[in-house]
């Protein structure tokens, strides 16, 4: 009788040992940090202030400003800054790679993109990327270089997406990002343009 | 919009109507007609109206016509109404010129002059005419002269051949001969110039710009089967077809298309013939399916000069790649088979060709030989080249054994690349084309022999460590733009070993091309390898790895790096004041020393036991750690990083475990150049 009492301790003592620990897709962080991105690449002047979460230069500037105070540390000297801790689960979309691709996307949109989708010549897809979707809003000299402007813009977006998965250490939320950027490609589009849903082209 | 080709068809009502009138005496005559039919056009509900006064020497004219339809050249028209001023003219003939309306288009003037012997008429708006002349003997021919007329005014025949199409700007002048005669095909032939032409299909797939030329036409039409001849010159202009866009030239380009259509299937072209100087000759032959897709192509091109390629024929392709600044130069020969729209056969041949990408992230010299694709019969070809670069590396003559069947391009032996001097060596290579939506797939396996990792240093920026660099990489596998190699990489460097596995390359021409991998280091010299990296002198061996090493854009974005001292009997193990230096401000760490800190400057070396440091470099931020089991981490967040020995002990602590990764970068670089003062209290 007590054999039997006590299976169910025994048996919720082997459960617990079986739990694996699954580490859940961070889909709010994800959205802010694909916000943040696509505000800036959209329009810089739009996007609310980005916040420098790391360390960094700045970190030492205001460390070697601070050096004639109490807690002098001679090893400020040597400028190395303490990075703040990032906190858990976050997406970071930090790091230079990133950045570097973010600017060079930010340049292309202000420089070709963003007249075509005010033309109704290009529109969002629903994989995150952009797509020609009506060529004849382009005259045919301009077509080309939008045409590869757009390929350009796409090999930088499949980068990102990827980089961003895999700089959080998981290369296997790749879709998942992709998926949450391609909602706020739409989601932070102007009034006018354009944007595919279910296969069809919409206008927002 | 108004339409132009009337005269003919008003011109028959006008024979038949005339012959009516001309003897009337009547101030007014009217005549209706239910429909008159001739071999070009039909025109219905024709009304015709007469006035001439009694004696007087000019009559009026009305003729209303509801429909006039022309199906074999695509016209039809409604609601006309041409009012003009009728009166004798020589050979007792009848002329008439008055205003032609139709619907609410801009009128035009038509004018009219007949005979017993022919026929003249002109039809005109503003500096566009259209004269057509006929002549009794032959009624069967029609003759136009086509002065500054507006493209438009051929959109209905152009949708005859090609229902997508639509004009939007240009002019043609010529001289074309219709004949209609009864029981053989509709011709319209002669020469016909064009200017500042401009067309795009109904989806923009297909769009034209400011093309000019000068063409024979030759196009015979029945019910069953449509031929068209173009034989002529191109005058500059641009077209997009697809991806494929093409800025012509300022000089001539000879174009000749022959091309037949049966009723219900879809254009053949028999041939094509286009000759762009020594840029581009290209001559061939195709089949387009009902839906215009490409049933069947084949064609020869071959330039002598390739340079002028990329600007006229190449930019949208290489746009799309992202290499749309890779020049090109040589000569080359390609022939190309395409059936039910697959590649069936491709084959290149090229001679002293030169192509090299801006950036220098390839480079090919002197490329010679052919490269032969079958999708069938196994075929073999060659290529050599003399020199090329790839991302700063240079590597020199080599012949690549390409064999080719069922779709497959692999080589049939070994290929040995002499790479920086060295030998690498690709061996069972076999690439996949591109198809449909798959990309291109591409398996390998890689021997490296010997190469020196000194020139590869000095090509890639890198501090100048000596070494050969040799390993074998079982199977290398390209597709969706990632390389991933199986097996390692391995090395003699600073008289130990260093070994790299888990290697994987993205995106290696696209954006941000990221490497990543896993280094072990075995027995390094840390004498040698310190002086390499000017850090001051540290005696000693040391081991370490650094695991999963991602680098995008060739700069660090993550890795799991420790490096620890080897003890070996015997091995002297001395650290200068200057390493120490610089060890404590990459590992941001403090000097607990046995003695006054400011004694330290006092000796130039130290004994030290053990020395480790790591990094876990995620987000930006370098996690530091020190040796593992050393007695200095007692104070929570702090660890040592050198552990001395001997008098004067010397212990190097760290105590910010939390790094900001760029200022650490620079603090190295720093290092590297002999820019950190030492600092000693």
């Amino acid at each position: 009788m007590k054999q039997w009492l006590g299976m169910p301790v025994v048996g919720a003592l082997l459960l617990s040992a079986c739990v694996t620990i699954n580490v859940y897709f961070p889909a709010a962080e994800a959205k802010a940090a694909a916000r943040e991105f696509v505000e800036k690449v959209i329009d810089q002047a739009d996007s609310t202030q980005i916040k420098d979460s790391s360390g960094g230069g700045m970190a030492m500037q205001t460390r070697h400003l601070d050096f004639g105070s109490s807690s002098f540390d001679p090893w400020m000297l040597l400028g190395i800054g303490s990075a703040q801790a990032q906190s858990a689960p976050d997406i970071s979309i930090k790091t230079p790679a990133i950045q570097a691709i973010q600017s060079r996307m930010e340049a292309r949109f202000s420089g070709s993109l963003r007249s075509g989708f005010d033309s109704g010549a290009l529109g969002f897809t629903e994989d995150g990327l952009i797509s020609v979707r009506d060529a004849s809003k382009l005259e045919l000299r301009d077509r080309v270089a939008m045409n590869a402007a757009v390929a350009d813009d796409n090999r930088d977006r499949k980068a990102v997406y990827r980089e961003v998965s895999v700089a959080n250490g998981h290369p296997e939320w790749e879709s998942q990002i992709r998926n949450v950027f391609a909602k706020q490609w739409v989601d932070s589009a102007r009034g006018g343009w354009w944007y595919q849903s279910g296969g069809a082209w919409k206008q927002k | 919009m108004s339409r132009p080709i009337l005269p003919v068809h008003l011109l028959l009502a006008l024979l038949v109507c005339g012959s009516l009138f001309a003897p009337a005496q009547a101030r007014v005559v009217q005549a209706r007609i239910a429909k008159i039919t001739t071999p070009v056009a039909s025109l219905g509900q024709v009304r015709v109206k007469l006035d001439w006064p009694d004696g007087g020497a000019v009559g009026t004219l009305d003729l209303w016509a509801a429909r006039v339809d022309a199906p074999d050249l695509g016209y039809g028209y409604r609601d006309l109404h041409w009012q003009c001023r009728l009166q004798h003219a020589e050979r007792d003939g009848w002329r008439c010129d008055g205003l032609l309306r139709s619907g609410r288009a801009a009128p035009m003037q038509l004018a009219v002059q007949l005979d017993a012997a022919a026929t003249n008429a002109s039809l005109s708006q503003g500096s566009a005419r259209i004269a057509l002349d006929r002549d009794a003997a032959s009624p069967d021919l029609t003759g136009f002269e086509l002065t500054k007329v507006p493209i438009q005014w051929a959109q209905a025949l152009l949708t005859k051949a090609w229902p997508e199409a639509r004009l939007t700007s240009g002019e043609l002048d010529g001289r074309l001969l219709i004949d209609a005669g009864s029981g053989q095909p509709l011709r319209i032939s002669g020469p016909l110039a064009v200017s500042g032409l401009g067309l795009e299909t109904a989806d923009a797939s297909t769009a034209g710009e400011h093309l000019g030329g000068r063409f024979a036409i030759d196009y015979r039409t029945t019910p069953a089967v449509s031929l068209i001849t173009v034989d002529g010159e191109l005058h500059g202009g641009e077209f997009l077809t697809g991806n494929t866009y093409v800025a012509l030239p300022a000089s001539a380009i000879g174009l000749r298309i022959d091309a037949l259509k049966h009723a219900g299937a879809g254009w053949e072209l028999p041939r094509i013939a286009w000759h762009d100087g020594t840029a581009l000759i290209a001559e061939g032959s195709a089949v387009f399916g009902v839906d215009a897709s490409l049933d069947k192509l084949d064609i020869d091109i071959q330039s002598a000069d390739m340079t002028p390629l990329r600007e006229r024929y190449l930019s949208g392709w290489l746009g799309l790649f992202g290499l749309a600044d890779v020049g090109l130069k040589g000569a080359m020969e390609l022939k190309v088979q395409v059936r039910d729209g697959v590649l069936t056969q491709a084959d290149a041949a090229l001679h002293g060709v030169n192509l090299g990408d801006p950036d220098e992230r390839f480079v090919f010299n002197g490329l010679q030989g052919d490269v032969r694709y079958s999708a069938g019969a196994p075929v073999r070809s060659e290529l050599h080249w003399i020199s090329g670069k790839l991302y700063g590396l240079d590597f020199d003559a080599s012949t690549l054994p390409f064999e080719s069947d069922g779709g497959l391009l692999k080589f049939r032996e070994d290929a040995v690349v002499p790479v920086m001097g060295g030998r690498m060596t690709f061996r069972d290579l076999v690439i996949r084309p591109p198809q449909g939506e798959a990309g291109a797939d591409i398996r390998f396996a890689l021997l490296l022999d010997d190469i020196d990792f000194g020139r590869v240093s000095k090509a890639l920026g890198l501090p100048a460590f000596q070494g050969r660099l040799s390993g074998t990489i079982p199977t290398a596998h390209y597709a969706n733009e990632r390389v991933e190699f199986d097996g390692g990489l391995s090395m003699q460097l600073f008289d130990g070993r260093v070994a790299f596995s888990s290697l994987a390359l993205e995106r290696p021409f696209g954006s941000a091309p990221s490497l990543s991998a896993d280094i072990a280091l075995d027995d390094l010299d840390l004498l040698r390898l310190t002086e390499v990296l000017d850090f001051g002198r540290i005696t000693g061996r040391v081991d370490g790895h650094i695991n999963g090493l991602r680098l995008v854009d060739w700069m660090p974005v993550a890795f799991d790096a420790r490096f620890v001292t080897d003890n070996q009997a015997g091995s002297k193990q001395r650290i200068s004041q200057r390493a120490v230096q610089n060890i404590s401000s990459v590992g941001d760490a403090s000097f607990m020393s046995s003695l006054q800190g400011k004694l330290i400057g006092l000796f130039d070396d130290f004994g030290y036991r053990r020395i480790g440091i790591a990094c876990k470099l995620v987000n930006q931020v370098c996690e530091m750690s020190g040796l593992q089991d050393s007695h200095g981490s007692q104070a929570g967040n702090s660890f040592t990083i050198v552990e001395g020995a001997g008098i004067p002990s010397l212990t190097v602590v760290g105590f910010n475990r939390k790094v900001d990764w760029p200022t650490l970068v620079e603090r190295l670089s720093a290092v590297g150049s002999g820019e950190v003062k030492p600092v000693v209290e």
